[in-house]
């Protein structure tokens, strides 16, 4: 009997975005691009997109600090059963990880500050995030799930 | 990048309406003043967010309307989100904006809409 071997993760797209504000437009269009349409639905893919852009602003803002010739990498893979988005800054874990859980109604009094929502969304809009640091590479790892499994 | 963001104020049925055009993100400051000159020239009535001609808002966006709804609550107006995409409202649900904001499909549950569904002529500023 011949063991199966499982099918490996397959690069999709490999792409690099400088640290400026509002290219994180550019980067969920491209990671949208790459993905053939059957894979997700159009819900997921806009879930897919808004932790994308997330991600991309964090890494942008808290990783790389703003430094535009800094770049963000980002990865597109499919392997059965999901697809997986990385986001790859040079700033080591981020403060924002630390922060506290966004409370709206905290928010409304002024007890908290209206912003840090970034972390918050994409933990809801993904089916599963990671989070990996190899020296001052911080890399932020995002899993929708496809077909049955989704 | 280019700002891409516009508020256009008129009213309607007594409220105030801030249509909002482009895209809802960091750059997007015009929101908070065009809400202070709005709710000066109109005291009283509800405050209409219109995000029908709205394509994308990210975290700093949220942040921005969160500062927005603080002003409203503060001087007692009620908020209407209008025109929304089911994406962003169910991330109005997530972040529990809708516990505080009224979520309108469309002109058809607002904003004094006519009896075929169009948008009435809005009142310029």
């Amino acid at each position: 009997m011949t063991a199966v071997q499982p099918e490996p993760r397959r690069l999709l797209a490999s792409f690099t975005v400088a640290s400026r504000e509002g290219v994180e437009r550019l980067a969920l269009r491209r990671v949208s691009r790459a993905l053939p349409p059957e894979l997700l639905s159009g819900e997921q893919q806009e879930r897919l997109q808004t932790a994308v852009a997330e991600a991309t602003m964090n890494a942008i803002e808290h990783g790389n600090r703003g430094v535009a010739r800094v770049p963000v990498q980002i990865q597109v893979f499919h392997s059965p059963g999901e697809v997986v988005v990385s986001i790859s800054d040079q700033g080591g874990a981020p403060a924002e990880v630390k922060g506290p859980e966004p409370d709206l109604e905290l928010k409304l009094i002024g007890e908290q500050p209206p912003r840090g929502w970034g972390l918050f969304l994409i933990r809801h809009m993904v089916d599963q995030m990671d989070v990996t640091t190899d020296g001052a590479r911080h890399t932020v790892w995002l899993t929708m799930r496809t077909g049955a499994g989704a | 990048m280019e700002e891409n963001f516009s508020v256009e104020i008129r009213s309607a049925a007594g409220a105030v309406v801030l249509g909002l055009r482009g895209d809802v993100d960091g750059r997007s400051s015009e929101l908070g003043r065009a809400y202070d000159r709005a709710t000066r020239e109109q005291p009283e009535g509800e405050v209409i967010l219109d995000f029908a001609d709205v394509e994308y808002i990210n975290s700093s966006g949220i942040a921005l309307i969160v500062s927005v709804l603080a002003r409203a609550r503060a001087a007692g107006r009620h908020v209407v989100a209008l025109g929304l995409s089911a994406h962003y409202r169910q991330i109005f649900e997530i972040t529990r904006l809708s516990d505080f904001i009224e979520l309108r499909s469309g002109p058809g549950e607002g904003e004094g809409a006519q009896a075929d569904g169009r948008r009435p002529a809005a009142a310029e500023e």
